[in-house]
């Protein structure tokens, strides 16, 4: 198994990094960090009406990407529509009709793996603000090597240097009191997937094996996500009891 | 539908009327005294990124790289907070051609960006007249002021010089953004470090840039540090206030700022508009900012040092890995051929902690650092390793790693005990990870789902 330009092998994911209400203005904020990449997402509830062309019978999300230098261009619109429409199928739309939600997200440090970071980041700042949500989604980028093996959380050189790579948003996995044996009829909810943006020509049985190895480690993802909002919330509860 | 946004960050009346009553009795509203300057925290990052196309190839010459490497260090960035106000500085640099009528000085251009997520009435697009004439006043106080050595950055007089950005991006709005973006400016052109190149080649026009790595990358030459400060007028003149709060600043309908710099020489002075001052007033503002000035400059100039010494002391625990490294036995892999490879593993070993480490403030790392006293041997991606770290814990997880890492020595190879005991820990760790790579079994699925990863959260929290 080849060796990774920084000694992880092929299934470790870089250190995760989050943390909740880092703004005073923004109504929700988070900030998202795997490794070098770090993301800022802050967003602003729930604002009366609709842009022109919207469904006034549904909540609209607006999403604006500021790169860390530069001007703003194809990609970053790319990013902005991915995320929307991400955003727009995990949020539920019916709650509250003819709004527009603003999500901004600032782009700190690219090491790879930014849209990933990105929606991460941005799912934790809607739970910041308190929008409602069906479930949370987790993101996770997967390269396909020469010979086959997947591996994850690429960083930019891996990027470059590989043919083809994914990333892959799932849903996350249910927190269930319910028994999974008898739920177990159905396929459970992680095993959709959200969005999937692939880079690159690689052969059906490589994409596939990447989804299931995205699939594996957003169980993680996620783990590390309820368990860090969970503990902000906690304290958020303490400091509004003061 | 903006308009309506934009008039829910706007004062109700009662607001308005406390504020102006309170200020009577030279009260405020977040408990300062008048002169009074909020909490000023300054955090410097160093963001790994690849080489970028900044080495613009110009018409006539082709410029090449003596090293390629991947893994160059981005100095040049900071993070203010101002109390409640957040901005963040990016400084790069690229080579080009310099404007015709100055062919000796290198460009310093500065670009301002009002994210929509500092305040609900800032929108997207085209940069309001608040951005423009902040962008302006920095500016000013920066360039005009020749703040920055411009002439040193020419490499090819005519031809290539060096044109540095400052892209400034205001995250939350506080109030009293000119300051708060002036003092991110500073920090981040401080810090900032240029490759280093010279001329050469054939026909002596080629620009060689020298990789960081080979050759240390230069700072900029700052003359002197002009601080942007702020007053807030209320009363019709009678009272005045630095550094106001956004709220108070939607009250009063008069604002000055004045960039003065610690040698008692105005840089910039701006009022744009509102009520007329009196000239004693103006007056009494300068000398109150250069008093003002000097403390900044200070605190800006101690957070500078305490990350440079911090940076020093960490490219000098590089070394004695590097050349351990030599001493270990050769059946390992780690031969010279992948000594690159090595240096670049210690140097990510060290740069991830760094992540984390200058995340909180600088005296902290410091002490962090020095209590570690030898190469930092810790490896974030050893699995046998605990997966929970936060940078507080820094001291703790380097006896764990270490004893986690000496048993997986010891079950390896009995060749490295030698290398223990020698206290050439850091090496070890770095070859032992190296084996344990090598020996591991080839992962299944199983192995994704365990907890890698590590929780920085604590540093987070740590820092606001």
């Amino acid at each position: 198994m080849e060796d990774r330009t920084d000694g992880r092998n092929a299934n470790q994911l870089r250190p995760l990094g989050c943390s909740r209400t880092i703004l005073n203005r923004a109504h929700g904020s988070a900030r998202w960090s795997q490794g070098n990449t770090i993301v800022l997402a802050a967003v602003y509830g729930p604002k009366a009406g609709t842009k022109k062309g919207e469904n006034p019978e549904k909540a609209s999300f607006e999403v604006i990407w500021k790169p860390k230098t530069g001007q703003i261009g194809k990609q970053e619109r790319e990013y902005e529509m991915i995320l929307k429409r991400t955003l727009q199928s995990i949020c539920l739309v019916n709650v509250h009709p003819n709004t527009t939600t603003s999500v901004i997200v600032q782009v700190v440090g690219d090491d790879g793996s930014l849209l990933p970071c990105a929606i991460n980041a941005s799912c934790a700042a809607l739970v910041d603000a308190g929008i409602p949500m069906k479930h949370l989604a987790v993101s996770i980028s997967c390269g396909l090597m020469e010979e086959g093996s997947i591996i994850l959380d690429l960083t930019k050189s891996e990027e470059e240097k590989l043919k083809a790579f994914a990333y892959l948003v799932f849903p996350n996995s249910p927190l269930s009191v319910i028994d999974k044996v008898h739920s177990s009829k159905e396929e459970p909810i992680e095993h959709g997937i959200i969005t999937s943006v692939s880079y690159g020509a690689m052969p059906v049985s490589g994409y596939f094996d990447c989804l299931e190895r995205g699939r594996a480690a957003s169980a993680a993802i996620s783990e590390f996500l309820r368990r860090s909002l969970q503990k902000q919330s906690s304290e958020d509860a303490s400091r509004a009891a003061q | 539908m903006e308009q309506r946004w934009a008039n829910t960050s706007r004062l109700t009346i009662n607001e308005k009327q406390f504020i102006e009553e309170a200020l009577r009795s030279e009260i405020r509203v977040d408990g300062r005294r008048l002169y009074d300057y909020r909490r000023l925290t300054i955090k410097f990052g160093r963001y790994r990124c690849l080489p970028r196309a900044t080495i613009l190839s110009c018409k006539c010459y082709h410029l090449r790289f003596s090293l390629f490497c991947c893994n160059c260090r981005e100095d040049g960035s900071s993070e203010v907070q101002l109390g409640e106000t957040h901005v963040m500085a990016f400084v790069t640099g690229q080579l080009l051609q310099p404007y015709r009528d100055r062919p000796n000085e290198g460009t310093l251009a500065i670009f301002t960006e009002f994210s929509p997520m500092a305040d609900p009435s800032f929108e997207p697009g085209r940069p309001g007249e608040a951005a423009i004439e902040l962008g302006r006043v920095i500016d000013r106080g920066l360039r005009e002021s020749r703040a920055v050595d411009m002439e040193s950055l020419c490499v090819v007089a005519g031809k290539s010089v060096w044109a540095i950005r400052v892209d400034l991006h205001i995250i939350d709005n506080g109030g009293n953004l000119i300051d708060a973006a002036n003092i991110a400016a500073l920090a981040a052109l401080s810090t900032f470090r240029r490759p280093e190149c010279s001329v050469g080649g054939d026909d002596n026009q080629e620009i060689i840039v020298h990789d960081p790595e080979v050759r240390d990358p230069i700072p900029l030459t700052i003359h002197h540090f002009p601080i942007a400060v702020t007053f807030a007028f209320f009363h019709e003149g009678n009272t005045l206030v630095i550094d106001p709060h956004y709220k108070e600043e939607a009250v009063s309908g008069v604002r000055m700022t004045v960039t003065v710099n610690s040698n008692g020489d105005v840089c910039a002075i701006q009022k744009a508009g509102g009520e007329g001052i009196l000239s004693g007033d103006v007056m009494r503002c300068l000398r109150i900012a250069s008093l003002k000035a000097s403390e900044m400059t200070t605190k800006i100039k101690e957070a500078v040092e305490t990350y440079n010494a911090e940076v020093a002391l960490k490219k000098v625990k590089r070394h004695p890995s590097l050349i351990a490294q030599k001493i270990t036995v050769p059946d390992v892999e780690m031969k010279e051929a992948s000594f690159q490879k090595t240096k670049e593993l210690s140097a990510d070993m060290e740069n991830s902690p760094n992540q984390t480490s200058t995340s909180l403030t600088t005296t902290k790392d410091k002490d962090t650092n020095a209590s570690i006293g030898r190469p930092l041997n810790w490896d974030p991606y050893s699995s046998s390793a605990p997966a929970i770290v936060s940078s507080s814990t820094l001291p703790e997880l380097v006896g764990t790693s270490k004893d986690a890492n000496e048993d997986q020595m010891m079950q390896t190879d009995e060749e490295y005990d030698p290398n223990l005991k020698k206290d050439q820990i850091a090496s070890a760790t770095g070859v032992s990870s190296g084996i344990h790579k090598q020996n591991s079994p080839p992962k299944s699925l199983k192995d994704a789902v365990k907890p890698k990863h590590k929780r920085k959260k604590n540093a987070e929290r740590g820092a606001r």
